[in-house]
């Protein structure tokens, strides 16, 4: 069931120089780590001049799905909902 | 005389990616993969599917069904609302890749285009459509992700292009030449041809016709004079055939937002709420496009069934959200209200470019709404859609979302 959550979240996110890509690498929330497996896709939208990032990613067991919002004004991270994959 | 078959090197394609909105979501979140997976326009039991995956489809979860009719189907069924931005991205993404190998690219709609190769660099260099088309499902995997897949249909025209990526459905790669016509003609029904809907069907069993072959066999006269009674059956006799009859990409002559009240009502106070979001959103494309407008139409569907529309041309220009609302209004107010509004919609038409202002005679006796609602775009464009709203859509926020339109995508 997919639930939306928007609130602000801790986020570890790494850069690698030589694949020239930057991804979210771990989430922390609910006082509880995350590490990011795939990333499904990866997304960006403006909301007026302002650049978000949308990530949506699963963790590494793959029992948890993440949106995720870097706002490149500010570099704060918000988990907008999470996901387990089931109708309900 | 009759006109022969097409026997040209097939050199159009049609590529479609597979229950687009549903596919994007399966790629996005791995976790639903594999499942049946219904994209809807609202997540209420009255809420249209409007996108489902393979595995909901086999379910018969179809499009347009709605969201308590799918889960009567299958209690898995995963229902989403939609998530156009990642959609337009997708559709961005999708055009790169086919770019990359000819700037003949024209797009259908979000998930669909046409792509001529005639003179292309890839046919110079020797390679085969198929070779190519099997490449651009790669470089789609690589662009948008590894579940994502495409149908590819390769002809000589758009039409015969069309039906042959609906062959093999999904992740399917046809090329239909003028040998392969009456054999795959032969296995199809005039339901399975791309733009022949039921009353077309309806039109072509009373000339006697009822199979694709009669279709490709009948004669011109009896198509443009007998079932069609216009150039429109001339226009099916070539289509068939696999001459080219559609590759004109009309304009823009329209712009038009349309909503599905959630909460129906007679009220025309909450309408008229309703109508200025759609004259905001409307107005803002317009604008972005640079365009005025000298018509207005708008069309209301009741409970009942019953619809009503009336539109009207104007002397003066359409420019400002207050034009196009000032407009809108009064054909409201002027609609019979049978029943309880179920849809609404509002598009303004007769588009000339805004490049020059004729001044109207009473111009200096009003206040500038277009200096305003430029004013007015240019704090939007900066600080976020409907930061700065006209009184009568305070708190309306969440009111009419963004929706991807069906058809023809011109200003994504």
């Amino acid at each position: 069931m997919r639930e939306k959550i928007d609130e602000e979240v801790s986020v570890v996110m790494y850069y690698s120089a030589k694949q020239r890509i930057a991804l979210p690498h771990l989430i922390h929330w609910q006082n509880k780590d995350y590490s990011v497996g795939k990333i499904g896709y990866h997304h960006t939208v403006k909301d007026g001049q302002t650049l978000h990032h949308i990530f949506e990613v699963v963790d590494k067991p793959e029992t948890l799905w993440f949106r995720l919002n870097l706002d490149t004004s500010n570099l704060h991270w918000r988990l907008e909902a999470v996901s387990d994959g089931l109708a309900t | 005389m009759d006109l022969p078959l097409n026997y040209n090197q097939p050199l159009t394609m049609h590529i479609d990616l597979n229950s687009c909105f549903a596919i994007i979501e399966q790629q996005a979140n791995p976790l639903i993969r594999n499942k049946p997976v219904a994209v809807a326009a609202y997540d209420s039991p009255r809420g249209a599917v409007i996108a489902s995956s393979y595995e909901a489809k086999a379910l018969g979860i179809k499009l347009m069904v709605n969201v308590r009719e799918a889960r009567m189907l299958s209690r898995e069924v995963i229902v989403l609302t939609p998530d156009p931005e990642k959609y337009f991205d997708a559709h961005r993404r999708f055009k790169k890749v086919l770019l990359n190998y000819t700037s003949e690219v024209t797009p259908k709609s979000v998930d669909e285009f046409v792509v001529d190769f005639k003179g292309s660099r890839a046919i110079q260099q020797g390679l085969s459509l198929e070779e190519v088309g099997y490449r651009i499902k790669e470089d789609i995997k690589e662009a948008l992700g590894e579940y994502v897949t495409v149908n590819v249909g390769i002809a000589t025209n758009r039409f015969l292009a069309k039906l042959a990526a609906g062959l093999h459905k999904p992740d399917g790669l046809d090329v239909l030449s003028a040998e392969h016509i009456r054999g795959v003609y032969s296995q199809l029904e005039l339901d399975d041809l791309p733009g022949i809907n039921t009353r077309y069907r309806a039109r072509l069993n009373m000339a006697g016709i009822y199979t694709p072959l009669q279709f490709l066999d009948a004669p011109m006269y009896l198509l443009k004079h007998e079932v069609f009674h216009s150039i429109v059956g001339f226009y099916w006799y070539l289509r068939l055939r696999g001459h080219e009859i559609d590759s004109v990409d009309f304009g823009r002559k329209s712009f038009g937002q349309q909503y599905a009240l959630g909460d129906k009502t007679t009220d025309l106070e909450k309408l008229s709420r309703l109508l200025m979001k759609l004259c905001e959103k409307t107005g803002r494309r317009l604008r972005g496009q640079n365009y005025n407008a000298y018509g207005i139409h708008l069309w209301l569907n009741f409970e009942n069934r019953v619809y009503w529309a009336k539109g009207k041309k104007t002397n003066a220009p359409i420019y400002s959200t207050q034009d196009i609302y000032l407009h809108a209004q009064r054909l409201l107010y002027g609609a019979v209200i049978p029943a309880r509004v179920t849809n609404m919609g509002v598009t303004v038409f007769n588009l000339q470019a805004a490049t020059s202002k004729q001044i109207g005679l009473f111009d200096n006796a009003k206040l500038d709404t277009r200096s305003l609602a430029k004013a007015a775009d240019m704090i939007n464009n900066k600080y976020g859609e409907f930061t700065l709203v006209p009184a009568s859509m305070a708190n309306m926020h969440d009111v009419i979302l963004k929706r991807v339109a069906f058809g023809s995508i011109k200003d994504i």
